[in-house]
């Protein structure tokens, strides 16, 4: 009986030992993304505007109804979201408006640190979804 | 009939069908692009190719086939599945794939075949169409790179509407649709050609990016313009109204419509409409709670005890009306009218008189069917468009004979077959009973059973063919042959409209058209009509109703004259803007200043300005009740949106005031009509449940005469000036409400007198100049329009618009004299 309980705390001071464990030191330390993560959204920008047409695609696949549109006509005539809104707290990044999106208008980020104070914070507008970043929120 | 199999399935169908309409018929689907109900087949898509066993060895367009007997069909194997996919294939070479931008994109049969078919890929290659879009005019988007070149606009624009807007330019692969010389498209812009496009060639351009097809909710409602009683289906979202979908399944329309059905609707979403209730303190109307503005109106009444004049406008729906009527009641008075109290007059008094009954005889979709059509006085292609394609497809298919009896040509001239008895103005009485005569003389008339016939014959004996062809400058043939037509035809109509603009000589014309009705025999015989139409959405309910003075009481000029003396202590005005439209300016005026004035209206009209209180109300696509259209048809108003602000329905306004009488009111619409139906004639066995999709026709298809009097009428008189001003309406606008509407106020947005090119030329006038047109009564000035459409000395004004001020100098006569002076 000692000899299997050896065994058993061997493992457990095993894990103990420097380099052996698994809890990732957050903030300091990071786990590596996987390429095919689903954070925070982006709207891809051309040029002089947004690439997004406003069709409406993403927030008819939207299972969550977070995403607000309006489409308008610019100088050129050309349409375009005049609004483009996320309601990140009701978001469920599923990404869906990411696959409905037939010019590749959207993408999502890494960014994954999306905590903030005011409900008001978690509204992003087309500025913020352009200005978003790789890994940053 | 014929029998046939389609896809194994057993079918029996009329012997013209196509193998398309036979296989719908049977619920069987095949796939279409060019194909449309209500136009001549024409094949040209190929996409509902199918297999038929006796013409084995190439595929047959059902959409053009007729189906015969025995015939076995096919709708679906390997092989069609291909050829429809290459057909696709090929019209997606130069179609540019746009989707995303487009609003059609959900609602586009291309789109959806090609999903159906799933061409993912295609075979060939070529070069995407790059043509310029139409960015010229105000309503219809006119993309050809989208175009698939079906052909229904083309169609629908030459055989429905009968305009011609359209046809295909060019050859082979540069074949496009195109105007004339390309140039942009000038037309009447009733975006027919929209609603028929499969694809997104043609949009509308005011809902341009507005929404997706699938976002609108969509709700049946009743056009509320004309008379013509047209369903239109309200695309909304957001509270607004954003366009108007296609729909012919329900209503008599069949899917048509006119720019003010189509485009007229954005001043429902107006942000000029009136939201709050409004009295007047120390000479200001402020704005105010209801509780007091309807304080102030019951104590204004009240004060004014049963010298209150109600005046009520055609477009309150049945049970608003009703309650007008409670209202009148509550009151105690019967000086009770509506629009104008002169412009129905033929109906009222005119058809009461000669036929006992106060309606159209007959229903619209016979018209189709008529061999002879007689249309007095007013170009139902302008005042009640829809029902001049109803005319026009009689003409087109049907091969009638149409007789104009006009005082300007118009669109209803130049149709096929159509005969134009182009009179002097004001003679439109005298041409009736030369035609009348004619009928009695050459012995065509069906005289059987008729009262007053000696008389009559009497009267009529100074209107012999010749006599009338010397005063009105008709040709006595052409009468004579339009009496011979309307006698001969097994199916026969007579047209009338009435309206503000044209309220002289109303009852005599009905008198006579009534006359001309019960010698041909039209009146109350299967397949033929009596067709009176209203100016208004609702002029047949508010005649059906009572809103007309009672025994004692005033009728509106009357309300007005006794206004103006003092008398009448205070006036209500629902839905109505006299100083603006009725006739005779300074009796309207005079008449507003005293009496305690009550206004209930959309906007802030100009006689709103002068009320003690405004109440706000709201639109047709913001309310529940029933219209009643020219032809009899009782249909459903259902509301679309929320009303803004605190504005309400005339029927909730109408309610607080009888609660504020002491009287009691029905709690909703439904039983409102429930209990309207027990005390109208001819609603009493009609409930809400009858009232379906496509309406319900009190008193029948037919309407049988009560009587057959014969009363002659006095003709008029021409007027002996060298230039004459006609008053009317226009096509692009119908009241004084469409000119808070965008669409109809892109085209038309302000007055203008229009003249003939001959009386252009003499006065050195080009469009577009100045013209002061001086008159014993005042003056009007406006923009010259310069067309070929009238004689030469008479000019033509549409009443619509509150700048010109026509109403100074129309007061109601047939024809105004007038001496152009260029500015």
């Amino acid at each position: 009986m000692f000899k299997e309980l050896a065994k058993g705390l061997s493992i457990t001071l095993k894990h103990l030992l420097p380099g052996n464990t698994t809890t990732v030191q957050y903030p300091k330390e990071r786990l590596e993304i996987a390429p095919r993560f689903r954070g925070l959204h982006r709207l891809v920008p051309t040029q002089d505007r947004e690439k997004c047409v406003a069709c409406y695609l993403c927030p008819t696949v939207c299972p969550a109804k977070c995403i607000t549109v309006e489409s308008a006509e610019n100088e050129k005539g050309e349409k375009y979201p005049r609004v483009y809104e996320i309601d990140l707290l009701r978001c469920i990044f599923c990404g869906y408006c990411v696959e409905a999106c037939p010019v590749e208008a959207i993408e999502m980020t890494s960014a994954y640190e999306l905590a903030n104070f005011k409900r008001e914070d978690f509204a992003f507008d087309k500025e913020r979804l352009l200005k978003s970043q790789e890994g940053a929120a | 009939m014929v029998n046939l199999t389609i896809d194994g399935k057993q079918i029996t169908v009329s012997k013209t069908a196509t193998i398309y309409e036979a296989a719908k018929e049977a619920g069987i689907y095949i796939p279409v692009l060019c194909y449309a109900k209500k136009l001549l087949p024409y094949g040209a898509c190929r996409v509902c190719l199918v297999e038929v066993e006796q013409m084995k060895g190439r595929l047959i367009p059902s959409c053009t086939t007729p189906v015969t007997e025995g015939m076995v069909v096919t709708t679906m194997s390997d092989e069609i599945h291909k050829v429809r996919k290459t057909v696709l294939e090929f019209l997606l070479v130069n179609h540019v794939v746009e989707c995303p931008i487009c609003d059609k994109a959900g609602e586009c049969d291309l789109q959806d075949l090609t999903y159906e078919y799933e061409v993912v890929t295609n075979r060939f290659k070529g070069e995407k169409f790059d043509l310029p879009t139409d960015e010229v005019n105000p309503l219809i988007e006119r993309n050809m790179n989208r175009c698939v070149l079906c052909g229904k606009c083309v169609r629908v624009c030459d055989e429905i509407v009968g305009y011609g807007s359209y046809s295909f330019i060019n050859r082979g692969f540069e074949t496009k649709i195109a105007t004339a010389f390309d140039r942009g498209l000038n037309c009447e812009f009733c975006g027919q050609c929209i609603s028929m496009c499969p694809v997104g060639a043609l949009l509308p351009r005011p809902f341009k990016f507005k929404a997706r097809p699938w976002q609108l909710k969509e709700v049946d409602t009743v056009c509320g313009y004309c008379g013509n009683g047209c369903t239109i289906t309200l695309g909304t979202k957001d509270n607004e109204v954003q366009t108007i979908r296609f729909n012919d399944k329900t209503g008599v329309n069949d899917g048509n419509l006119c720019i003010r059905g189509r485009f007229g609707y954005s001043y429902v979403n107006s942000d000029q409409k009136l939201t709050k209730p409004l009295v007047r303190r120390d000479g200001q109307l402020v704005e105010t709670s209801w509780e007091e503005a309807i304080q102030a109106v019951a104590d204004g009444f009240k004060a004014a005890g049963d010298n209150v004049g109600i005046v009520s406008g055609a477009r309150l729906t049945n049970e608003e009306l009703f309650l007008v009527k409670n209202l009148s009641k509550a009151l105690g008075t019967e000086n009770l009218d509506h629009s104008g109290g002169e412009c129905y007059k033929g109906i009222t008094e005119g058809l009461k008189a000669t036929l006992g009954i106060q309606a159209s005889t007959a229903t619209f979709p016979q018209v189709e069917n008529c061999d002879a059509i007689l249309s007095i006085r007013s170009d139902f292609y302008e005042t009640h468009p829809v029902f001049g394609m109803v005319v026009n497809q009689a003409i087109r298919r049907n091969d009638a004979k149409l007789t104009v009896v006009a005082d300007k040509l118009g669109k209803f001239t130049k149709l096929p077959n159509a005969r134009t008895l182009l009179h002097k103005p004001g003679l439109e009485l005298n041409i009736i009973n030369g035609i009348c005569s004619v009928l009695l003389e050459e012995g065509l008339a069906k005289t059987d059973g008729l009262v007053g016939l000696d008389k009559l014959k009497k009267s009529l004996k100074k209107y012999s063919a010749d006599a009338v062809a010397t005063a009105t400058g008709v040709a006595a043939d052409a009468i004579k042959q339009a009496a011979r037509e309307l006698a001969a035809a097994e199916n026969a109509a007579i047209l009338l409209a009435y309206g503000l603009p044209y309220t002289a000589y109303s009852k005599e014309l009905g008198i006579a058209a009534a006359n001309l009705s019960l010698l041909t025999g039209i009146a109350g015989r299967q397949g033929s009509g009596l067709y009176l139409c209203g100016e208004k959405a609702n002029s047949q309910g508010a005649i059906d109703l009572g809103i007309l003075p009672g025994k004692k009481g005033l009728g509106v000029q009357q309300m007005f004259a006794a206004a103006g003396k003092g008398e009448l202590k205070a006036l209500y005005v629902v839905g109505e803007d006299p100083l603006v439209s009725y006739p005779d300016y300074a009796l309207v005026d005079q008449a507003l200043e005293a009496p305690f004035l009550v206004v209930q209206d959309l906007f802030m009209t100009a006689t709103a300005e002068k009320a003690d209180v405004v109440l706000p109300a709201t639109s047709f696509a913001e309310k529940n009740g029933t219209y009643t259209n020219a032809e009899r048809r009782i249909q459903q108003v259902r509301q679309g949106i929320k009303s803004k602000g605190e504005a309400k329905t005339d029927f909730e306004i109408l309610q607080l005031l009888l609660q504020a009488f002491g009287t009691a009111a029905p709690a909703t619409p439904a039983e409102a009509f429930a209990q309207l139906a027990v005390v109208t004639p001819g609603y009493e066995k009609v409930s809400l449940d009858m009232v379906g999709p496509q309406g319900y026709v009190w008193g029948g298809e037919i309407l049988q005469p009560e009587t057959r009097k014969l009363v002659s009428v006095v003709a008029g008189k021409a007027l002996d000036s060298k230039y004459q001003l006609l008053v009317g309406s226009a096509l692009y606008h119908s009241g004084t409400v469409s000119t808070h509407a965008k669409g109809p106020s892109a085209v038309v947005s302000e007055p203008y007198i229009e003249l003939g090119r001959e009386d252009a030329a003499e006065l050195s006038l080009a469009e577009g100049d100045m013209l002061k047109l001086r008159t014993a009564g005042g003056d009007i000035k406006a923009k010259v329009k310069v067309d070929r459409r009238l004689p030469k000395g008479v000019f033509f004004a549409p009443y619509h618009f509150a700048a010109l001020e026509l109403n100074k100098i129309y007061t109601g006569q047939p024809v105004i004299a007038v001496e152009p002076v260029k500015l």
